[in-house]
């Protein structure tokens, strides 16, 4: 996006651009990145006394401390298969409703749509809380069932709401012109509609993973200690632990979100979140 | 983006009538909302008769291995139970930290997602492009991890302390305590902050900046008069789910916030699980969900503005 010179000396004449700028700026890196790279550190240090700014030596021990230790690698497992499992099963759920929210007028569409808001609404724990006691009545307690319906219902707004928005953006002539030279209504689909909406499923599909990969409270709730994924692992890790452990273990944990942002990074902050969410 | 493809799918119903009103639809939208109503209607349906007092049917489980549970003797149950949460001063110092945290964490938010877009809007750069990409990284990392540096980072021996020990100043110990769950609430919600407000001020044409500069409006008014408002759907947007997040949110105070007074989400777990008392867990998450309600209630309200402005157009 351009702005105008003008537009731009107003700015400067704010100190946009000056010294004020630039200590928001450091402040920022510094609140945004400072704990992240803090608690890193820790994952390959030897031990550290305060106040000194780094450890007192280094070393990789922590790592195969973790890497061996089996219900750890257990947990690993069970956190990739859980989420990719999640996406699948919340694909195949919400992406018809996506497509029925975009393009057809039914009956109870409004009241559908405010209803998955209001899932959005009810206190993560409350309602959590709410369903255990429910999953007590059907045996549900420890079952990778009962942990596979907490995250996919972690992931419906986002599974519904941006693809919806990514359909509603492909323009109907498109889909008119090429029903006009001869394409059935599925090829249309196929080739026309479901490209032009991937950026906003990919997306989907990106916080719908994360989703599921940082559930936490639901999954202990539901299917501790049984069923124990990477999250609900760092709870006990960080009592039991000393806390180069659960950096090393924070970092592993980290590793799927930052290969997903730089898959997905451009579409995110290109706005197709955003217009998930947006009326225009 | 709840109306826009109404609005779209109105108007081909009155041009063509060929898409409109087929059952097709309502039947491709239905299995999330069945999900919906078995797994989060139904359970808070059940979950409301419980703290009412009313134990039989599906209830009766946890009712019987709950302690210090209020039971109705009548059939519109009894209020014995919000009576009772509600008149403890532990679990009232609770609610007004969670009310007290969520409405200052909102607001830190907000600001510096607002100065963020309008750094972007109004002076792309390199700088601001950084700014806007560096907001958006806590989106990508865990909860718990984001917490659990957090405290790190803000602790006794924590990088705070470290760099103001260097200079002889004693600087404050903030983890466990509540102003390290506000730093938490606004390191979590500042992504998806940004992006809404960031997307909404992009989208203002910048002749209308020109126009209103032509005029003689100085930067304030420009964001005052013509930025902000354009861009306040997505702003109340942002409003909405950060303060519906922060009110609701467990992994974040329980990590870095102190054991008392913490927000009703802590409280709520630990009245379920450690106290065994099931009954005043649930109904601290109604006292929550009207809190949550309230504000949704601004979402939709937002949401039927800007489509009745935009049906007018």
């Amino acid at each position: 996006m351009t702005i105008t010179k003008r537009a731009r000396a107003s700015a400067a004449r704010l100190n946009f651009g000056g010294p004020l700028s630039w200590l928001f700026f450091l402040l920022m890196v510094v609140f945004i990145l400072g704990p992240l790279a803090w608690l890193g550190i820790r994952a390959f240090a030897e031990s550290w006394t305060f106040p000194n700014l780094g450890p007192d030596g280094w070393t990789l021990r922590w790592w195969s401390v973790v890497l061996s230790d089996e219900t750890l690698g257990r947990a690993v497992q069970n956190s990739l298969a859980l989420a990719a499992l999640t996406v699948l099963v919340s694909a195949c759920i919400c992406l018809p409703a996506a497509y029925a929210f975009a393009r057809y007028e039914f009956w109870g569409r409004r009241t559908f749509l405010i209803g998955l808001f209001a899932l959005n609404a009810f206190p993560k724990m409350g309602l959590y809380v709410t369903i255990a006691s429910l999953f007590y009545a059907f045996n549900l307690m420890s079952t990778v069932l009962g942990v596979l319906i907490v995250h996919v219902l972690g992931t419906v707004v986002f599974m519904t709401w941006i693809p919806a928005a990514a359909f509603a953006a492909v323009p109907q002539r498109l889909e008119e012109a090429a029903r006009d030279a001869g394409a059935s209504k599925l090829r249309v689909f196929l080739s026309v509609t479901l490209p032009l909406a991937l950026p906003g499923i990919l997306v989907a599909v990106v916080m719908s993973f994360l989703a599921s990969f940082d559930e936490a409270q639901g999954t202990y709730l539901i299917g501790a200690p049984d069923i124990m994924t990477m999250p609900t692992e760092m709870y006990t890790l960080v009592l039991n632990y000393p806390n180069q452990v659960a950096a090393v273990f924070s970092i592993l944990l980290a590793i799927p979100s930052v290969a997903l942002l730089l898959a997905a990074h451009k579409h995110i902050v290109g706005g197709t979140l955003a217009e998930g969410f947006q009326i225009k | 983006m709840t109306l826009a493809p109404a609005r779209g799918a109105k108007r081909r119903a009155t041009a063509t009538a060929a898409v409109a009103r087929r059952p097709l639809g309502f039947f491709l939208a239905l299995p999330p909302i069945v999900l919906i109503l078995l797994f989060v209607g139904f359970p808070i349906v059940l979950a409301f008769a419980f703290s009412i007092g009313l134990t039989g049917g599906l209830n009766h489980v946890i009712a019987s291995i709950g302690l210090n549970v209020h039971e109705a003797e009548n059939w519109w149950g009894t209020p014995a139970a919000y009576l009772e949460v509600l008149s403890s001063p532990r679990i009232l110092r609770d609610l007004v930290t969670t009310v007290v945290v969520t409405a200052l964490s909102t607001t830190v938010v907000i600001f510096l997602a607002l100065g963020i877009g309008l750094f972007l809007k109004l002076r792309d750069g390199r700088m601001a492009r950084l700014l806007s990409g560096l907001a958006i990284i806590p989106l990508f990392i865990p909860v718990v991890i984001a917490s659990w540096a957090i405290v790190t980072f803000y602790s006794g021996d924590g990088f705070l302390r470290s760099i103001f020990a260097q200079f002889g100043v004693e600087a404050p110990v903030w983890a466990f305590t509540l102003v390290a769950v506000v730093i938490g609430s606004v390191w979590t919600s500042l992504p998806f902050a940004v992006l809404m407000i960031t997307s909404g001020l992009q989208a203002i044409p910048n002749a209308m900046i020109e126009a209103a500069r032509d005029a003689g409006a100085g930067f304030m008014r420009i964001v005052v008069s013509i930025l902000v408002p354009m861009a306040f759907v997505p702003i109340l947007i942002a409003i909405t789910f950060t303060a519906i997040g922060v009110v609701g949110s467990f992994t974040v105070p329980y990590f870095t916030g102190p054991n008392a007074p913490n927000m009703l989400g802590v409280s709520m777990s630990n009245y379920f699980s450690a106290f065994n008392q099931p009954q005043q867990a649930v109904v601290m998450a109604f006292i929550v969900f009207l809190i949550a309600s309230g504000i949704a209630a601004t979402y939709v309200w937002a949401n039927f503005r800007s489509a009745k402005d935009q049906g007018k157009i």
